[in-house]
């Protein structure tokens, strides 16, 4: 045991911080898993509390292999890693378009065990990294937008598309955050203009051919127009009942909450335990809880921002900032909606939520952040950067 | 493009700092919908998530006067099946022996319930009907039958329990039992005795704080009930079982042998007004007879001559006239203005004296008597009826007493002929209760009780409350005008031409007064002309235990119609059930094998024993055990040696008992 901890490598307080928003998580999954079990009516609580353990027991190894692996490995793997990413999109949208319900078409179903995953989750992480080993590579260099549009915005695009019918919110995070890593490596921001307006322009094709053709997609656009609407005026929609549930919540929370379990809004608020589940912790833990929570994000984030400063080399320091701001940003938004800040979406607030996809890609993201947190020597990093006999290295410098 | 790492971080403040700004945004809006908007969702969440639900007390029985249940209120079951919850294995495995189980309890052939649960299979009914009105033994019994005791999931057993009111007497008295409805605006339907006592009955509601966890799921909150529910009291009614029965079953008959429309019996105790029977019955279409309406209380009517006591009490309180005031009948017909009072005996009854006439029941007499002394002051007539409270109802808490009329002079409907119409029951109204009342007041020497039918409000064993005679005027007569009254009335029955000597009976004394009242006598059609048929007395015509008032409506003209003939038979009946089954107190003296020296013995130990001591008392020759007995209730410790009678004494006669702790005695 005592062996496992030395070897715990990186920013002790982020490890500190996600596995104290861990183990918090226990009480409101549990909490508000009673929703699912007395009112939707599947499994039991103790099922659900089993199952999240679980999910963090792996989410925990996937962190510890994760930032054991250096650095600068990561920019290979990102190019091993985007077909494969690319390939589980387009599946799981033809998967979702063939059984025609809404949601399903952004999980892929692994057909033995029985359990979802969210590609569009593993997408967004594997194409930060992507992003910042691109910028890495031309940290040097002036470059025009065409020669930047191959390697970096049709990765960008495809992604965001084969995301976008499906789950518009994550996409619009996806490119924000790509906006924002790309303004941060210092790409051209004049460029960035153009980019934006290109996707606008996009989004509003996309509309409109969704509008005319009903069919082609599994038609999330009525939901979006509709999630907008509602935000923008106030009519009675679904998304104002969530809204109008989730405040109820946050007002009977009072200072110090109603205490643990003690909710009553989850048995009213669909997926109290994953998209509104902000909610039920201010509920249940009060402003006190609410704020507390806040807090370790913004700690998580300080941290982030601190092990980028620390970080000797550009890649890592685009690497920690494209794969951790996200979680915050993420978390951010949660809690945006939950205070109707923003418009309905599905953002599971990150380590907390229900959900394996979220916990696990949270823990990759986590993982990759530790390891460029691990300080090494500078003939250590030159070692690294020029060892040629390193395959992922070969490939990386190629591209 | 040089990308620096100062430039990399100074980018990184800036977006770090707004995500900064977006988290300071979302803490400002959560505090402002606290703080702001706090009530207002607050109330909503408990608008949408919290209600107030009512917990049903339990209703209190009805009991007779003796303890008998009258109403109660018992938990039935209605047993369904829900086909499509269960296997089709397990189904076709228990099919026959359920079916079998549940012929053998419910008395239907097992094919029925085979084919009910194959239907229900096929059509996948989720609520099918098995059976209803299941006590709680039975569904105990179905619970554990074949495939049922797999329960609700695995077995489709589905048993709804509601609460019912059960008369475990069945119809009778049923319509004076009653019941007690309430409708969803809060307005209650009261009948009978379940309605009258329904403020003891029914008990308060308990309330319960729940919250909304699901589309009708609601969990309770909080310990406590908000307020807890309290059982409704027990109500021992006056209504006595066996009197009841007994005049249910003698009213039925007649009524069934005179094919009359409807009738009822009232038999009340004399010295406390508690009710102890009352019957109604009505016939239907079918020509059966149940319990309708409850004409006892409800249905006021011209008395007829039953009426003729009032008139003879009236005018011998006003002494206008006495018992022996003789009167011409004049050939049974007297012409008041154009109208002409007739005698049910052709020819009439010559002269007669008026106690002869009240028990002949001359109408012409009564006539007479009340026309001729009161024709120049009617009202003193009506007042002295009015000062006897015939005019008034009598308050009972049974709700629709029929409102009694006594016209006064210059009234609607008041005229010349008033008075001889009134002398015998007609142009006045009463229901058969109010004239019972009079004729109760009569056997009790002029006090007018209110006629009860509660007797105690009991919770359990506790006596909440009790009722005693009510009093509604303490002497509406003198004694001795009652006392000549009673003569009358008793001669009605004893003599040879009273109208009811038909009754007349060696075995015990009855008083009555019969009546035979037509009805619809304004229409000229012989056809459509009714009658009531009436006998109200009491009995035993001396020292009178129950009075009691039989009006039976519309009797069958080709079997009979006269009070005498239709009522009377039902009245002597009752009295003579009553009379048998009262105990009698011809006491067998209990066979006390005597010991005089026993007695003697124990007689001088209790005269020792009763006697306080300041010293020691003498015990020799006392038996053992009455000396022990004496000592240690003064506080002695005793010591014994031997048996038999005591011999020696350690502490001689006369010791102060303060310094005696301990005595030995020894006994030979």
């Amino acid at each position: 045991m005592m062996k496992f901890f030395k070897n715990i490598k990186g920013d002790k307080a982020i490890w500190g911080v996600v596995a104290l928003l861990a183990l918090f998580s226990f009480l409101p999954v549990y909490s508000a898993s009673s929703n699912l079990v007395y009112v939707v009516g599947n499994g039991t609580t103790m099922g659900y509390l089993v199952k999240h353990a679980l999910f963090l027991f792996l989410g925990f190894g996937i962190i510890y292999g994760v930032h054991k692996v250096p650095t600068h490995f990561f920019k290979g793997l990102s190019l091993i890693a985007m077909p494969v990413v690319l390939i589980l999109l387009v599946y799981t949208l033809a998967q979702g378009s063939s059984s025609g319900a809404t949601n399903t078409s952004r999980w892929i179903r692994l057909p033995i065990v029985g359990f979802t995953f969210q590609a569009s989750t593993l997408a967004s992480v594997v194409l930060m990294i992507y992003v910042a080993r691109y910028l890495t590579k031309i940290k040097d260099k002036v470059i025009t937008f065409s020669e930047s549009i191959l390697p970096l915005w049709i990765p960008v695009f495809l992604v965001i598309v084969l995301i976008l019918p499906a789950n518009f919110s994550t996409a619009a995070i996806i490119f924000f955050m790509v906006l924002v890593l790309c303004f941060l490596g210092g790409y051209p921001i004049k460029y960035l203009m153009g980019i934006v307006g290109a996707g606008l322009l996009g989004l509003t094709l996309f509309v409109l051919t969704a509008k005319a053709l009903p069919d082609l997609f599994p038609n999330r656009v009525d939901t979006w127009m509709s999630r907008i609407e509602s935000f923008s005026n106030s009519e009675d929609t679904e998304a104002d009942y969530q809204i109008e549930r989730a405040k109820i919540a946050i007002a009977s929370g009072g200072l110090i909450g109603n205490g643990a379990g003690k909710s009553v809004m989850k048995n009213f608020l669909p997926q109290s335990s994953s998209d509104f589940i902000y909610a039920i912790i201010v509920e249940e833990y009060g402003l006190i809880g609410g704020f507390t929570l806040m807090f370790f994000y913004l700690l998580l984030l300080f941290r982030i921002v601190v092990v980028a400063n620390a970080n000797q080399t550009i890649f890592g320091k685009l690497l920690v900032v494209g794969v951790g701001l996200p979680i915050v940003f993420q978390a951010l938004i949660n809690m945006a909606v939950a205070v109707q800040l923003f418009p309905v979406t599905g953002q599971p607030l990150p380590l907390i939520s229900m959900g394996g996809t979220s916990i696990w890609m949270t823990c990759l993201a986590i993982g990759v952040v530790l390891s460029a947190s691990i300080k090494r020597t500078s003939s250590e990093i030159q070692s690294m950067e020029m060892d040629e006999t390193n395959p992922l290295e070969v490939l990386s410098g190629q591209l | 493009m040089a990308v620096t790492e100062k430039k990399i971080l100074t980018r990184l403040y800036i977006v770090a700092g707004f995500l900064f700004v977006f988290a300071f945004a979302v803490v400002f809006k959560m505090t402002r919908i606290q703080m702001v908007d706090g009530d207002k969702y607050k109330n909503l969440a408990m608008q949408r998530t919290e209600r107030m639900f009512t917990i049903e007390p339990n209703r209190g029985n009805l009991y007779s006067d003796d303890g008998s249940l009258l109403a109660t209120s018992v938990s039935r079951y209605t047993i369904r099946f829900d086909a499509e919850t269960v296997k089709d294995v397990d189904f076709e495995e228990n099919i026959r022996p359920l079916s079998n189980e549940l012929s053998k309890l419910l008395s239907k052939p097992s094919s029925y319930y085979e084919q009910i649960l194959r239907k229900a299979k096929v059509n996948k009914n989720r609520y099918a009907l098995i059976a209803r009105n299941l006590d709680y033994s039975d569904y105990i019994k179905v619970k554990t039958f074949p495939l049922f005791k797999k329960g609700p999931n695995r077995g489709g057993f589905i048993a709804e329990q509601k609460i019912v009111r059960e008369h475990p007497l069945g119809k009778i008295a049923e319509r004076s039992v009653g019941y007690e409805r309430v409708d969803e605006n809060g307005y209650y339907t009261r009948v009978g005795l379940e309605g009258a006592f329904g403020q003891y009955l029914r008990g308060v509601e308990g309330k319960r704080l729940k919250q909304k966890i699901a589309k009708g799921q609601w969990k309770p909150i909080g310990l406590d009930n908000i307020v807890e529910p309290k059982d409704g009291y027990d109500v021992v009614s006056t209504i006595n079982i066996n009197i009841q029965d007994i005049a249910h079953h003698a009213l039925l008959r007649q009524l069934e042998h005179y094919k009359a429309d409807h009738g009822c019996v009232i038999v009340m105790e004399t010295k406390t007004g508690e009710v102890k029977a009352i019957s109604n019955l009505g016939r239907t279409a079918e020509g059966k007879y149940y319990e309708r309406l409850n004409y006892a209380v409800g249905e006021s009517h011209e008395p007829g001559s039953t009426f003729k006591l009032m008139s003879m009490v009236a005018a011998l309180e006003d002494k206008v006239v006495d018992t022996s005031t003789v009167l011409d009948t004049e050939k049974g017909r007297f012409k008041v203005y154009d109208r002409t009072v007739r005698d049910s005996k052709w020819g009439g009854y010559g002269e007669i004296s008026l106690s002869k006439a009240f028990e002949v029941s001359s109408n012409t007499a009564f006539a007479k008597m009340i026309h001729n002394n009161y024709k120049e002051n009617p009202e003193k007539f009506v007042n002295r009826l009015m000062n006897m409270g015939l005019h008034k109802e009598l308050g009972m808490p049974i709700k629709g007493e029929g409102a009694p009329v006594i016209r006064y002079p210059g009234d609607k409907g008041w005229s010349g002929i008033s008075l001889a119409w009134m002398s015998h029951g007609y142009e006045v109204s009463l229901t058969p209760l109010q004239t019972l009342s009079f004729y109760n007041a009569i056997a009790n020497d002029g006090e007018m009780l209110r006629p009860r039918l509660i007797k105690e409000v009991k919770e359990w064993n506790k006596t909440i409350l009790k009722f005693d005679k009510e009093v509604i005027n303490s002497s509406i007569c003198s004694k001795e005008t009652a006392g000549k009254v009673k003569q009358l009335l008793k001669n009605v029955v004893e003599k040879k031409h009273g109208t009811g000597h038909g009754l007349y009976t060696e075995n015990f004394s009855m008083a009555g007064k019969t009546g035979t009242t037509q009805k619809n006598y304004v229409s000229k059609d012989p056809d459509k002309l009714k009658y009531i048929s009436s006998f109200a007395g009491y009995f035993p015509a001396d020292n009178p235990k129950y009075s009691c008032i039989v009006v039976i409506h519309e009797p069958d003209r080709g079997v009979g119609y006269y009070g005498a003939d239709v009522s009377g038979p039902v009245f002597k009946s009752i009295a003579q059930k009553i009379y048998t089954i009262s105990p009698k107190t011809d006491e067998v003296e209990f066979l006390k094998p005597q010991n005089n020296e026993l007695e003697l013995k124990y007689e001088g130990y209790y005269a020792e024993a009763q006697k306080k001591y300041s010293t020691m008392p003498n015990v020799k020759g006392m038996s053992g055990m009455d000396a022990v007995s004496i000592l240690e209730n003064l506080g002695l410790k005793v010591e014994v040696k031997g048996n038999g009678k005591v011999k020696e004494q350690s502490i001689s006669q006369g010791t102060d008992l303060n310094k005696v702790k301990k005595i030995v005695l020894e006994l030979s």
